[in-house]
């Protein structure tokens, strides 16, 4: 008698119905088929005959397909009872999502090192991405700002590599461009305010008329600056900002009309500004800035305009060139030398304002993005190694009757749990990493207190997270799909894997390696650099050293006279302060903003024609500063109080000049001076000073010149304290000195001279700490990577290597074989990770300071580094792997 | 392929109608089709016992197991009050349906 029941149930296969619909379908059939083959025989039919009749009716209609139309298929996860069996997908979808929290319940090592994983890697990129949008991407808070660029002239052959323009270009620039829709001038610096309330010193900018225009910004009350403010006597008029007038005002709305003291002088505030408007760098007043065509001496204007529709950056560029060209060519008796070809840069303004910060963002930028991929790759082996420890599991529901596309979409809504748990733990530490960037103030970076966790990251990170989801599901499930439940069942009884599946957690690891060589080669040559920056000597001793910048109004102190008394006055009084060891005067300090310039002609020595006039920066000192500030005079000697006016004319010179003009000989006694015409005095070389770091402990060594402060005054200069001790508990008794000779003197820009270094360093500090820290990160998730896959590795050939022991093999030997095994994949990385490196540490070039992009000392300290981890990582599995006992592994199976 | 046809539209009917009075399993219905309709009309197995699950998932018949001395069990279909509704309509429809069949095709046979 033929199976009825086999060709029965071989039609009824693909319908996936439940075990007892089955079973009942295949009686009744049966029977049918059983009853009409009796009744064929008893026609008299042979056997063969009747059977092969009665089957040809099981096939005479599509039987599967009908059925198909009437009968439900089973629930696909019998393996977890009291599930709904309602066939709606959003079930199906909550019942995977419910069992992929308990599968990452039930295993909660590799869930937490997965989700911390992830939340790594997302929430250091979400800091980041937010910073760098914050900071570089966001456009500024003024109306079509991308239209406003700003220019400037460049010589970087004599170490200038930003001249600003003198009063007459500006006035050429402003008459004949014809790229600019409108064009300004500006001038930041600080004026005391004095009158009601304590005098404060307040940043200023001060402006051409068309300023407001050029910005676009109307005031909230009153007017903005008229063309006639800009002429001299009418000049007397101020615009406030918003927050200086709500701050010290306020916020009357009658201030408007009405006189404020000014640097002592009365002022009339015509405009306040609407709130968030600060143009440039915070400023809190603007006042009108009377501009001459003549002045070709005064070098100091910067600009912003605001390009017609449809003229680019490069077409403000050509034109600026031709107008530095014809402006310089129309002039040869100021400049014999001109000839055509001017240089100019001109960046839109947010590119300029940001800066410097630029470069290291982008870099953290990468550096980020290479610590996701590497977290990825991590996560992307953990799932394999799940999957291949549940591949049993996975075999038995197949058998069990679940379909491959519900066991592909439960693996991947199980990663997309893991995905969303991590990203959501990711945004709360991107958050707090946010926090953290903008609590190590750094100086350099603008509008970094306004950076917040944007919609844009918000998108980016959860962009991230589901790709990642999707992605880390993939490669399990496509290998869930390929597997044969009957190999599953019994390959998962000798837990192996295959090769696909190692080979592409091998490719996972081998790129770990090259990533995480890539990060640690950056962050050494990072920090490499920062040593030696720490290593320059900035010519000065910073330790126990406060600054303060003291500014005299004119016309209160309009002759040179009132202001040496004062200045005399206050270095008495202020030396007469307990724990006061040194004072002096200077009209910059180092690492205070500006740097005024001179040219400098040597007697003698005069320059070669074609050759650039070198350019010196100027410091005035009173006698005692080289003491306060710790600058040691090399020969010769400083300045003293006999060097006043009517006595001769001298200057001590860094020891950058004395090398230059006399090398071998001896600058003492020789002369020279700052301009060639007959009224400006030689001043003779009295001492050398070593020289001082002024802006940046990076920068090349500048031409350096000193004269008295007494014999030229300046308004503006700053206190130097050399303290017995700490010198913060100075800075009270200071305030009362300088209050006590004039109360209405502003005491401002108070700061220690290490804590002055220190912001000036804070930028690189920010990227070496962060680049550190995401090489390290690097390093420990590559080595965990490598030691997992190892780790799997030998589990799975365990019995190979108890074999193999058993045959007579010395545990050695076993140890070397997995050993040499992870170590090819960590130098296959290495090698790979080694060429990126040649490659992209070029774009660290501008961070680093005297140290090659390619230092050959760090890659191979970082590439020597990389690999003992490596073997370390793999150390402990290869151990393992000698230990297995053949006779345990054997019984095991 | 006309058989087929006049098939898919009285197969419900004939069922209904074989089971109105006692209930039968399905072979026994396959035979009954085949012997009153000396063998014009033929339900196999294939096309039998879906048209049977249909009509017992709309309620209209009801199946059960029942087992007789020295016998494999057999499935057993009766008619269900619904299923008697659905008939006596269906009937209805049928004979008018024949009828106005039989006049058209009579007229034009004269």
């Amino acid at each position: 008698m033929p199976e009825w029941n086999v060709e029965i149930r071989r039609r009824l296969a693909a319908l996936r119905l439940s075990p007892i619909r089955e079973a009942e379908i295949v009686e009744e059939l049966s029977q049918h088929l059983e009853d009409r083959f009796r009744e064929l025989l008893s026609r008299g039919l042979s056997q063969d005959a009747a059977s092969r009749a009665a089957l040809a009716e099981l096939s005479e209609s599509d039987l599967t397909e009908a059925l198909g139309r009437l009968e439900r298929p089973a629930p696909s996860t019998p393996a977890a009872p009291g599930a709904t069996t309602a066939g709606s997908r959003v079930g199906q979808l909550l019942q995977d999502v419910r069992f992929g929290f308990r599968m990452l319940r039930t295993r909660p090592g590799f869930t937490a090192v997965a989700v911390l994983t992830l939340a790594l890697g997302v929430g250091a990129n979400t800091a980041i991405f937010s910073t760098v949008n914050g900071v570089l991407l966001r456009p500024l808070p003024y109306p079509e700002s991308g239209n406003l660029v700003t220019f400037w002239g460049t010589a970087p052959e004599k170490g200038l590599p930003v001249v600003n323009y003198p009063e007459a270009m500006f006035v050429f620039f402003h008459q004949r461009n014809r790229v600019f829709e409108s064009l300004a001038a500006y001038t930041p610096g600080g004026v005391s305010l004095s009158g009601d309330g304590e005098p404060e010193r307040v940043a200023t900018t001060w402006v051409s008329p068309d300023f407001f225009t050029v910005m676009r910004q109307v005031p909230i009350a009153g007017r903005a600056f008229l063309s006639e403010d800009g002429t001299r006597g009418k000049n007397n008029v101020a615009v406030l900002s918003h927050a200086l007038w709500r701050r010290r005002f306020g916020g009357d709305r009658n201030l408007v009309g009405k006189s404020i003291l000014v640097g002592g002088q009365p002022i009339v505030v015509v405009g306040i500004m609407p709130p968030g408007f600060d143009f440039p760098d915070r400023s809190d007043m603007w006042l009108p800035q009377v501009l001459s065509a003549e002045n070709v001496d005064d070098w100091y204007l910067s600009t912003v305009g605001r390009l017609k529709p449809g003229q680019t950056v490069e077409d403000a560029h050509r034109d600026v060139v031709a107008m530095s060209d014809q402006f310089f060519m129309s002039r040869p008796a100021r400049f014999p030398e001109a000839k055509p070809g001017s240089r100019a840069v001109v960046q839109p303004v947010l590119r300029s304002l940001v800066g410097d910060a630029r470069t290291p963002l982008l870099v953290l930028l990468g550096a980020v993005g290479f610590v996701l991929l590497i977290a990825a790759a991590n996560i992307g082996n953990l799932l394999l190694a799940r999957s291949v420890a549940r591949s049993r599991e996975m075999a038995m529901r197949c058998c069990l009757g679940a379909s491959t596309g519900r066991l592909t979409a439960q693996l991947l809504t199980e990663s997309l749990v893991l995905a969303v748990l991590g990203g959501g733990a990711g945004l709360l530490l991107g958050a707090l990493g946010i926090r953290v960037i903008q609590g190590l103030q750094v100086g350099p970076v603008p509008r970094l207190a306004e950076v917040r966790l944007d919609p844009l990251a918000l998108f980016f990170t959860l962009g991230v997270t589901l790709l990642a989801g999707v992605l880390f599901g993939v490669a399990p499930a496509l290998r869930v799909s390929r597997v044969d439940p009957l190999d599953g069942l019994r390959e998962g009884a000798r837990s192996g894997t295959s090769g696909g599946t190692r080979r592409l957690s091998q490719g996972f690891v081998v790129a770990q390696f090259a990533l995480s060589l890539v990060l640690l080669i950056g962050a050494g040559l990072l920090l490499r650099s920062f040593r030696r920056t720490m290593e320059v000597d900035p010519g000065f001793r910073p330790e126990n050293v406060l600054t303060a910048r003291v500014q005299l109004p004119w016309p209160k102190y309009g002759n040179d006279t009132v202001v040496r008394v004062f200045q005399n006055r206050l270095l008495e009084s202020v030396r007469s302060l307990p724990g006061v060891h040194q004072v002096g005067l200077v009209n910059r300090v180092p690492f205070s903003r500006g740097n005024p310039q001179s040219n400098l002609y040597v007697e003698g020595q005069p320059p070669k024609p074609g050759e650039a006039v070198p350019v010196i920066n100027m410091r005035g000192a009173s006698p005692g500063y080289f003491e306060a500030i710790g600058t040691p005079i090399l020969r010769g000697r400083g300045f003293l109080s006999s060097d006043v006016p009517g006595s001769p004319p001298v200057v001590v010179v860094d020891e950058t000049v004395a090398r230059q003009f006399w090398p071998g000989g001896d600058a003492i006694g020789k002369r020279i001076r700052t301009n060639t015409d007959s009224t400006t005095p030689w001043l003779t070389i009295v001492g050398v000073a070593p020289n001082v770091k002024h802006a940046s402990l990076r920068e090349r060594s500048n031409f350096e010149l000193y004269w008295p402060i007494a014999q030229n005054p300046t308004w503006s200069s700053y206190i130097v304290i050399r303290a017995a001790g700490a010198p913060e508990g100075l800075v009270a008794g200071l305030r009362r000195a300088v209050s006590e000779l004039d109360p209405t003197l502003p005491v401002s820009d108070v700061h220690t001279m290490e804590g002055a270094m220190a912001e000036s360093l804070s930028l690189a500090r920010l990227t070496n700490v962060l680049l550190t820290g995401f090489a390290g990160l690097a390093l420990l998730l590559a080595v965990i990577g490598i030691y997992g896959v190892m780790s799997l590795n030998v589990n799975g050939r365990l019995s190979e290597f108890g074999v193999r022991l058993a045959l007579g093999a010395a545990p050695q030997d076993v140890l070397r074989l997995v050993m040499r095994q992870g170590l090819v994949l960590a130098l296959l990385g290495l090698f790979i990770g080694l060429g990126g490196a040649l490659w992209l540490t070029r774009f660290l070039g501008s961070l680093l300071f005297e140290v090659s992009p390619m230092d050959p000392v760090t890659f191979l300290t970082v590439a020597g580094v990389l690999t003992i981890a490596a073997v370390a990582a793999c150390y402990i599995p290869a151990r393992r792997a000698t230990r297995a006992d053949p006779i345990a592994v054997l019984r095991r199976d | 392929m006309a058989e087929r046809e006049w098939k898919k539209g009285s197969a419900e009917l004939l069922i209904l109608s074989l089971i109105e009075h006692e209930p039968r399993h399905g072979y026994e219905l396959g035979k009954l089709i085949e012997s009153r309709s000396r063998g014009v009309l033929r339900f196999h197995v294939a096309s039998l016992y879906p048209l049977l699950y249909r009509l017992e998932k709309r309620g209209w018949i009801d199946g059960r197991w029942v087992e007789k001395a020295g016998q494999r069990r057999r499935r057993y279909y009766r008619l269900t009050a619904d299923g008697k509704k659905i008939l006596a309509a269906q009937r209805k429809t049928w004979s008018a349906f024949a009828q106005a069949i039989n006049r058209i095709a009579g007229v034009q046979h004269a």
